[in-house]
């Protein structure tokens, strides 16, 4: 609260310093410069509470937001106009009440010095530069107490305060105090034609930032606030309870971590979703039954898998070549049996297999393997390097004309196979001829 | 078996960082096979049978997966412990029909590996993951039990 004071009144208070108004009156709403100057020399008073440590106002930070030369020049033609165009969305009410402030501080008579020690301790959450800031840091700067009631949300001070946002079109403003948000500032700024968001670190303080509002309080509004300062007084109070958090902004970082453990949980649920089949589901519990159910299901399919292999077990003389893939970074089993080995070898190897298998297949297998290789059907290889690229309804794809690996092709060379697969066959047709239909 | 009909495989999931595992994981269920085959005889009684491949089936997984997530650590670590694999595929789910599951990610800890010591965000992540290494050994399974049956099939013409 103190601190979207402050930068409001550092705004104004940069004005004030060199624009020597006497008090404040605002008459002519639409002379912006003659408001802000007025404004601003309304400012005094306030500024010696606003010693608030906890948001020290980097004086470079204060120059960029204000464009205010430290030196002390005014800001900017430019900004009042912009500034304009900001306020033109404040509602009249709160500009009421922020001109009914800023001649309360008026009384205190704020001292030039003073406005510009706030000036340099300017919220390090960014104020929009230029644009109307000087405006709506006066628009809203003036509270007393530190707390401006500002519909106006300064622009864009990113993440300052995430909470006053008016709304805002991201929800989320996640790194709310720690990491300003410029962008986002920017954005909300143009989107919502001006509507800024006081920077406030999130001491609870709530601003109210009803959609009406839309933004800064028009400068014609703040003009005719000093009018009515009456009524502002008063208001103060009712004035800070209307700015509340807006949804899912958090003030305080348990809010912010249950938010951020929110975003996790939803992107992992959206991961599942897409994981799982029938994943289309809104509800969350739905959701989890899903998953809960496929993941069931699976384990259920391992089960049955084991079961029915065991016909074929027998069948499984031929293994996943292995060369190399002892390691966690396995290269395709198939290839294993050519990687590594030179060609000569590898050929020298395979008819040697191939003899042995002849007479005896358990002793070719048994060579092979200790040699780290293993025959394998060339349609398995192939398969099993396919299979999960390309998933089939029924698991197994009609094994594509791959080029066979060379242990493959041990078999294929083999003078009892006609095709690779019928080596191996050699070996099943003694097992079971048949294996259980899946 | 489940009202509900899931078909495995009919979903193509992103393997990205599937692609290497898959082979070790082939390499690693075919080698257990094939010691399955030769150490069992035929007086090894079926549900024995069925029961390390299965467990093959895990291991594989286990393997292929690493170290890198909690429950393939878990999962090793129950290899290890000898202990029997056993997975709550409570049928009588059915009979005993909740409402809506009073908890379900109590029920979700216990089909994953490693679950009840996750917090939920960690769970639905391992469980993201278990998943996906679940479809790829199915597919794995299924690849080899066809290729066997095609073999058993097309047996050698002289």
């Amino acid at each position: 609260m103190q601190h979207g004071s402050r930068e409001v009144r550092g705004g104004m208070a940069a004005s004030a310093l060199h624009d020597d108004h006497g008090p404040q009156q605002i008459q002519n709403p639409g002379l912006h410069d003659d408001f802000f100057d007025q404004m601003l020399s309304g400012l005094p008073s306030a500024w010696p509470d606003l010693g608030n440590p906890k948001s020290p106002w980097d004086a470079s930070a204060a120059q960029k937001l204000f464009r205010i030369d430290l030196a002390g020049k005014p800001p900017d033609e430019s900004q009042p106009e912009a500034a304009t165009e900001g306020l033109r969305y404040a509602s009249y009410d709160e500009a009421t009440m922020l001109a009914s402030r800023l001649s309360q501080s008026q009384g205190s008579g704020g001292s030039s010095p003073t406005g510009e020690a706030m000036m340099l301790q300017l919220n390090n959450h960014h104020i929009l530069p230029a644009v109307g800031l000087s405006r709506t840091a006066v628009g809203g700067g003036v509270g007393e107490s530190g707390l401006l009631p500002l519909p106006l949300t300064l622009g864009s001070c990113g993440a300052a305060d995430p909470r006053i946002i008016v709304e805002t079109p991201r929800d989320e403003m996640d790194p709310p105090f720690e990491s300003p948000d410029h962008n986002g500032g920017e954005e909300l700024y143009n989107g919502l034609g001006g509507s800024i968001r006081a920077a406030q670190p999130g001491t609870g303080q709530h601003f109210h930032h009803p959609q009406n509002y839309g933004g800064a309080a028009a400068p014609a509004g703040v003009g005719q606030g000093p009018a009515a300062s009456a009524s502002s007084g008063g208001g103060t109070p009712p004035q800070k309870q209307k700015v509340r958090a807006r949804r899912g902004q958090a003030t305080d970082p348990h809010s912010i971590a249950e938010r951020l453990r929110r975003e996790r949980i939803a992107e992992r649920m959206k991961a599942l979703q897409e994981l799982v089949p029938n994943g289309n589901k809104t509800d969350k519990a739905s959701m989890l039954d899903e998953i809960i159910d496929y993941v069931k299901f699976l384990q259920l399919q391992v089960k049955v898998l084991s079961m029915s292999r065991l016909g074929g077990a027998a069948a499984v003389a031929p293994l996943v070549a292995d060369v190399s893939t002892e390691g966690p970074g396995g290269r395709a089993g198939a290839n294993g049996a050519a990687a590594g080995g030179n060609n000569d070898s590898l050929r020298a190897t395979e008819h040697r297999v191939a003899k042995m298998m002849e007479e005896d297949m358990g002793s070719a297998m048994q060579y092979l393997q200790g040699k780290g290789l293993c025959l394998m059907p060339i349609s398995l290889a192939s398969a099993i390097s396919s299979a999960a690229c390309r998933p089939s309804a029924g698991g197994l794809v009609p094994a594509p004309p791959a080029p066979p690996t060379s242990a493959a092709a041990a078999a294929a060379e083999s003078p009892a196979a006609s095709s690779s697969a019928s080596a191996l066959t050699v070996q099943s047709a003694a097992a079971d001829a048949t294996a259980p239909k899946r | 078996m489940e009202s509900k009909s899931f078909t495995t495989g009919n979903r193509d999931n992103p393997n990205t960082d599937l692609h290497g595992s898959k082979n070790m994981m082939a390499s690693h269920f075919l080698r257990a096979l094939f010691r399955i085959q030769q150490t069992s005889t035929s007086s090894s009684s079926f549900a024995g049978r069925s029961r390390r491949i299965r467990r093959a089936a895990y291991a594989s997984m286990a393997y292929s997966a690493g170290a890198r997530r909690a429950w393939s650590r878990a999962l090793l670590r129950k290899l290890r412990s000898r202990a029997r694999l056993r997975f709550p595929r409570r049928l009588s789910r059915t009979a005993r029909p909740q409402r809506r599951d009073m908890d379900q990610a109590q029920v979700l800890r216990k089909l994953v590996p490693g679950g009840p010591s996750m917090d939920y965000c960690k769970l639905l992540e391992e469980t993201a993951d278990y998943i996906r290494c679940l479809t790829t050994q199915v597919r794995l399974m299924q690849t080899v039990m066809d290729s066997i049956s095609s073999y058993a099939h097309h047996p050698m013409i002289p």
